[in-house]
């Protein structure tokens, strides 16, 4: 572990070593490194295998920005190893290369693929013969990508902390900008929140010696102010307001009334041949290196940048040990700071840039030349041996996340980089992504964005905008231009080897041309079909070399380019952080303890976990013919109607009539919407002269409330309701002997005279007040009980063991299913779709078209009323005993779709198959022969238009 | 008929578990409770969980990070009336308070919570529960125009959570801003709670009771108890409940 | 789509608190003719703009309230209950401008805010 010598401001404490390994060796680190500077100091030089062409990458970036150290952490593909801070015993390993890290035969795609790897080639060269593409597709799957997820997670790998945080003002980026702003705000009494990616606040300033100290004070005095700062946290996107903040093993969800981005800026590559081999560094990249980890970037190294912020890290590194052999500055005429770099010794090429960086593992020589040099060799390069080409590609405004919050931008000549021109109000941009460059302009711009959010807010006072307005004075004073920014060249050294212009996605510069060549000729275009911009990187170290690349290849101005649109993530994070907590809302009955215990088999039905069966539907389907059944049915919705217009609400409401239902009585009705479908259905009961108690399909509770509520909020009736659903847990008591059974519990008169068919009552059963409706649910004598929730298991176990000596079964939602079925009872949802009238579903009855209240859907209905509908639900039976399956198909003497089995099931009292279809309506007569074809089988069944099951309802009358 | 078939038997209470034979009313949460050693007794007609470790280990517990206790019993009515009755029937029975949307009323230990103009959901103790009932389907039938008054105490499950960590667990699971400068004591904040529809009164500045649907309640368990006990939270029983501060009986108003 | 919604009930709230009732737009005439009601049920002005809105508070106190909502940019410009919306201005939600719309209940899963 070869490191300098002790620096202040490092961030590695030498007195505590920890150890990690990297695909299985030992790798020692000081607490306080990263994976990255720890493997640095240990000699690693390549730290992964691109994306396509399997080539060697090192460090570029050195600040989880670019795609070359990605690794994966104890199993888990997609960390950045020169951020991600070492822990002991840490499992690190290398993605996307075999046998390994060092000798990778997917190499071969480099050395042989070029001419043969274009965007999109897997489209182009994979195509043929299509049967075969399972094969590429798998070998295609293995060759490329970032790593592999583990096949099977018996558990979540790791617990993410959801956390909701209201503020009033959210800052982003804990620079000297950021710090100001949440201070200046924080001050006024704000309650703010700050978040920088860094392991402690300051940003890019902490490189500076002579910067840290008041770093530190502007973060001191933030805190004092009681911001809350989450550091080593990213930004991941703005959703309208809705920050989601990741910070380790916690989602901040953060809501703030203002938003203050302090973004910063991203050093920039530049793009020429060899621009991707382990050695070549961003300049800052490598600064941070030696700064923050006292790790020797190399020992000598060629510059090549654009501005002063090169040159000021070449002469820091220099300071540190690095010796620099050249400089490349592509400014003519580079300034003073220029000067300062000569007088150190070091030769300084104006006007000049790096075309290649050459060498086989590594960078072993770099060949500089002057601007615009197509040439080979001839005129004025300059080749050094080196072990390091540090290059300074610009300074590109962090803009994605005010993008993504409206903010507009404008291609600025003079720097090359697109620049903010306008936000959106409650969104502010301040330090350097807003253009500021010197310290005090950054300080001033932050604390100036502070101010208006807390001001707009309604806080400060006359002190308070005094000083906003005399922080807007000096960062007039302050604004001026740094002089001395160039422009480079898309391309530098294109015909010497790849020059690329996307490390994430291994898009060369040519690839770029050759797509505008096949005409994807706007960035958008370009962007689908290379795929730059969409790697890890996020257009970081991508999006302005290709507009640079297609504003030359099309002649366009950089302007008329543009950029791509900005989009979430920001920050690369894991699914599963994303993936919520592990908790399904289910909704379970008062009962539902009992069918656990019973070890009913437990399945959805719609946000209900609800018994299926327990064990033995057909067994409990005849036990409800032979004896009796007991099924819970909590889950119905159920609804209280109540007023003096309750009656008329309902009539408005339904198709058939309730305003004339008898206290005491009970009546089935359809829901139709406006457009004459069907919507839902229920029994209905009048509890009193005021009151109806509506219950309505399981999955359709919620609807018909809201549908209901919709309507009264509009008609403005005397009436109130109450959804009660989940209040009343209820249970159909059913079978011949349920009569027998009810009585046990209840001092009511239960027999065919006292309590008749669609009779309901109101009795204490088993000491607990129930409403009794008399219903014909599954087809046999039956009651429904309804009572309170609490008493759920009461009463069910009541029911059970007065059941007993009768042989009672609880039964589950199948056998209900086939119990129903024999009824022909149609099962919304199953039976209809959002194309079924009443009609067509062979319930023209309901509909009182009479009616003197207008009610949904009677305007449509009334013209249905005057046609035959195309298509009718009918029952059928099958002759061979085969059941079909659900969605099958009637199809027509041709052989073409002419109808669809919605139900079917085996009736294990009636020894058939039985069923309900759609189908063309004059095939609907009672005896027809319709053809089913299922999955590749055809065979014949008969149209049955009575239920199959007491077809006169005798049984369930009497 | 009447709509007694929404209500609770009367059971006598006893010391003792339940016995089997009794219409005792149960929470949803009662084998959650149950799994994690809760101590049972018949208060009011209900099997409560009165404790689970110690009133100490339970007292410090949610003063010191946060406890949750069931409080599915407290009786809930739902009161809907024109606005203008809503107003009349509320002042009668609630001594002359005139709820507010967005805040709880306390009066005569009830809670007051009017959710829209025109429907207002009360929430008070067991035991009271039916002499409340009594009262106000009196105040509504003299009322002009129609009032409702519905017995929904097992429409509504309801956990109280207690102590300092008690709005940092909602930040786990819920969007509501209950930040005390946006919800102060008595604030009352109807919405989406745990991705289900709910609804938080802030009863003391570290107390908040929290309404959610019957038929959610083992799921709700579940999420609250998983946030809180990352929290170091854990569960409490009504006895140590009924230690901490009780929200008063006409709490000042903000 | 996470802006925020003020439930004139409840106060504000997070747009996954909320069901969406579509657009406001006035029910036909009694009987009318199968173009029309086709044109009611089925048709929509589809605005990309400022335009009224049916929204129901369902996490919440499960009123429906109407809002006037840009479609472009998620700005909501007010929430009021029905037959408190016309003094600001607009096409009204009165009396024929029924919620129908040829809207059918939803049964949409309440708000996914974690």
């Amino acid at each position: 572990m070869s490191r300098l010598p002790e620096q202040p401001g490092e961030r590695i404490h030498r007195h505590k070593l920890i150890s990690f390994t990297f695909d299985g060796k030992k790798v020692e680190a000081y607490e306080g490194d990263t994976v990255g500077s720890a493997l640095y100091a240990a000699g690693q030089r390549t730290f992964s295998r691109s994306f396509k062409y399997h080539r060697r990458r090192g460090l570029l970036c050195c600040a989880g920005q670019c795609p070359n150290c990605i690794v994966a952490v104890d199993g888990a593909p997609g960390a950045r190893a020169c951020v991600e801070p070492v822990r002991e015993g840490m499992r690190v390993e290398h993605l996307n290369a075999k046998p390994s890290l060092e000798f990778d035969v997917m190499r071969a795609t480099d050395l042989a693929g070029g001419p043969f790897t274009p965007p999109g080639f897997y489209y182009k060269t994979f195509i043929k013969p299509r049967r075969l593409w399972p094969l590429y597709e798998n070998v295609l799957r293995n060759a490329a990508g970032l790593g592999k997820l583990r096949e099977r997670q018996a558990d979540r790998e790791w617990r993410t902390e959801y956390r909701r945080r209201h503020a009033d003002i959210l800052v982003v980026g804990g620079g000297a900008a950021g710090l100001s702003a949440a201070s200046a705000a924080a001050e006024l009494g704000a309650d703010v929140v700050l978040v920088d990616d860094g392991v402690e606040p300051g940003g890019r300033g902490l490189l500076d010696g002579a910067e840290r100290t008041r770093l530190a004070g502007l973060t001191a005095e933030a805190r004092a102010a009681g911001v809350e700062i989450l550091s080593g946290a990213s930004a991941l996107g703005y959703f309208d307001g809705l920050v989601p903040v990741w910070q380790g093993d916690t989602l901040h969800q953060v809501r703030a009334r203002r938003h203050v981005f302090a973004t910063g800026t991203i050093e920039q590559p530049l793009v020429f041949a060899g621009n991707d081999l382990p050695g070549v560094m961003l300049a800052g990249g490598a600064r941070r290196l030696a700064s923050l980890y006292s790790v020797l970037p190399g020992h000598r190294a060629v510059l090549a940048t654009t501005s002063d912020r090169g040159l000021r890290s070449a002469i820091a590194l220099r300071e540190l040990g690095v010796q620099i052999v050249a400089v490349a500055d592509l400014r003519p005429n580079p300034g003073p700071v220029a000067d300062t770099v000569r007088a150190l010794g070091i030769e300084v090429l104006a006007g000049h840039t790096v075309i290649e960086a050459s060498g086989r593992k590594q960078v072993a020589g770099a060949v500089l030349a002057p601007v615009g040099h197509r040439g080979n060799g001839q005129s004025g390069e300059r080749a050094f041996g080196c072990d390091l080409v540090l290059v300074s590609g610009g300074a590109m405004p962090a803009t994605s996340l005010l993008l993504q919050a409206g903010a507009q931008t404008r291609y600025d000549e003079a720097i090359g980089h697109f620049m903010i021109e306008s936000v959106p109000d409650g969104i502010y941009a301040a330090g350097e992504v807003a253009g500021a460059e010197s310290a005090e302009h950054i300080e001033h711009s932050g604390a100036l964005a502070g101010l208006r959010a807390a001001h707009v807010l309604g806080l400060g006072d006359e002190r308070s905008r005094e000083r906003e307005q005399q922080t807007e004075a000096r960062i007039a004073e302050a604004a001026q231009r740094l002089p001395g920014v160039a422009v480079p060249e898309p391309v530098s050294g294109a015909g010497r080897g790849k020059c690329f212009a996307c490390l994430c996605e291994d898009v060369t510069s040519k690839d770029v041309s050759l797509s505008i060549d096949e005409g994807y000729d706007s960035i958008e275009l370009a962007k689908r079909y290379t795929t730059v911009t969409m790697g890890p990187c996020q257009g970081r170290m991508c999006q302005v070399p290709s507009v640079r690349l297609m504003a030359q290849e099309t002649g366009q101005s950089l302007a008329a380019v543009g950029t791509t649109t900005a989009r979430p993530p920001w920050v690369s994070v894991p699914m599963g952080v994303l993936g919520g907590r592990p908790y399904e809302p289910a909704k379970r009955s008062a009962i539902h303890g009992r069918h656990r215990e019973l070890r009913a088999n437990v399945k959805w039905a719609g946000d209900w976990r609800r018994a299926y069966d327990y064990g033995d539907p057909e067994g409990e389907a005849l036990a409800v013919h032979q004896a009796a059944g007991l099924i819970d049915v909590s889950t119905l919705g159920k609804l209280l109607v109540r007023g003096p217009h309750a009656g008329e609400f309902l009539d408005r409401l339904y198709p058939n009539r309730f305003a004339n239902l008898a206290p005491g009585r009970i009546r089935y009705g359809v829901i139709s919407s406006d457009a004459g479908r069907i919507v839902d259905d229920g029994t209905i009961c009048r509890v009193d002269e005021d009151t109806f108690y509506v219950t309505t399909t399981s999955s359709g509770a919620g609807a018909v409330e809201e549908w209901f509520s919709w309507w009264l909020a509009d008609w403005g009736l005397d009436v109130h309701l109450t959804d009660v659903t989940q209040g009343l847990a209820a249970v159909n008591l059913a079978g011949p002997r349920a009569r027998e059974i009810l009585s046990r519990l209840t001092d009511l008169d239960c027999g065919g005279e006292g309590f008749k068919y669609l009779d309901a009552k109101q009795a204490a059963v088993a000491g607990v007040e129930c409403l009794i409706l008399r219903i014909g649910f599954v087809g046999e004598l039956g009651y429904e009980i309804h009572f309170p929730s609490a008493h759920g298991e009461h009463v069910w176990d009541a029911l059970i063991a007065a059941g007993e000596e009768f042989g009672i079964r609880p039964f589950g939602l199948e056998p209900q299913r086939i119990l129903r079925l024999q009824k022909m009872h149609i099962l919304i949802g199953q039976d209809t779709d959002s194309e079924s009238t009443p009609f067509g579903a062979a319930m023209p009855w309901i509909v009182k078209l009479d009616k003197e209240e207008d009610f949904i859907g009677k305007w449509a209905l009334e013209h249905y009323a005057k046609e035959t509908p195309a298509v009718s639900l009918v029952g059928f039976t099958t002759a061979n005993g085969h059941v079909p399956t659900e969605g099958a198909v009637v199809v027509d003497a041709g052989g073409a779709p002419a109808g669809l089995i919605t139900s079917a099931r085996r009736s294990p009292v009636l020894n058939q198959v039985i069923g309900l279809a759609w189908v063309p309506s004059q095939l609907a007569a009672e005896g027809t022969t319709i053809t089913i074809s299922d999955e590749g089988q055809t065979f014949s069944a008969q149209i049955q238009t009575r239920p199959f099951y007491d077809p006169d309802g005798e049984v369930l009358r009497s | 008929m009447s709509l007694d078939f929404l209500t609770t038997a009367p059971v006598a209470d006893g010391a003792g578990p339940a016995n089997q034979s009794d219409p005792v009313a149960r929470s949803p949460m009662e084998r959650c409770a149950q799994a994690v050693g809760a101590r049972f007794e018949v208060r009011s007609g209900w099997n409560v969980a009165a404790g689970y470790t110690s009133r100490e280990h339970e007292m410090d517990l949610s003063t010191t990070a946060v406890g949750w206790a069931d409080v599915s019993h407290l009786g809930k009515l739902e009161l809907q009336a024109s606005p203008e009755a809503m107003r009349t029937i509320v002042a009668d029975a609630a001594g002359g308070a005139s709820p507010e949307l967005g805040r709880a009323t306390r009066a005569g230990y009830v809670w007051w919570l009017p959710l829209t103009p025109s429907r207002t959901l009360v929430v008070c103790e067991a035991a009271d529960a039916p002499g409340l009932k009594r009262r106000l389907t009196e105040a509504a039938s003299d009322s002009p125009g129609h009032a409702s008054v519905a017995d929904v105490t097992s429409v509504f499950a309801a956990l109280t959570l207690v102590g300092p960590l008690a709005r940092e667990v909602f930040a786990r699971f819920c969007a509501i801003d209950l930040r005390p400068a946006v919800t102060p004591v008595g604030g009352l904040r109807p919405g989406s709670i745990a991705r289900q529809p709910g609804l938080i009164v802030r009863e003391e500045e570290n107390r908040f009771l929290f309404l959610f649907g019957w038929a959610v309640g083992e799921y709700m368990w579940a999420v609250v108890a998983d946030a809180a006990r990352h929290l170091g939270g854990g569960p409490i029983g009504l006895d140590a409940l009924s230690s901490h501060p009780q929200p008063s009986a006409e709490p000042s108003r903000a | 789509m996470s802006f925020l919604l003020t439930c004139p009930n409840c106060g504000v709230r997070e747009v996954t608190d909320f069901g969406f009732g579509g657009e406001i737009s006035a029910r036909p005439a009694p009987h009318p003719s199968f173009r029309e009601l086709n044109t009611y049920n089925y048709f929509r002005r589809n605005t990309a703009g400022v335009q009224r809105e049916w929204w129901f508070h369902r996490s919440g106190c499960r009123a429906w309230f109407i809002a006037e909502r840009n479609t472009s940019t998620h700005e909501v410009l007010f929430t009021a209950l029905p037959g408190e919306a016309e003094g600001a201005g607009g096409p009204g939600a009165g009396p024929d401008a029924g919620p129908g719309a040829g809207s059918e209940p939803t049964g949409a899963d309440p708000g996914a805010a974690i």
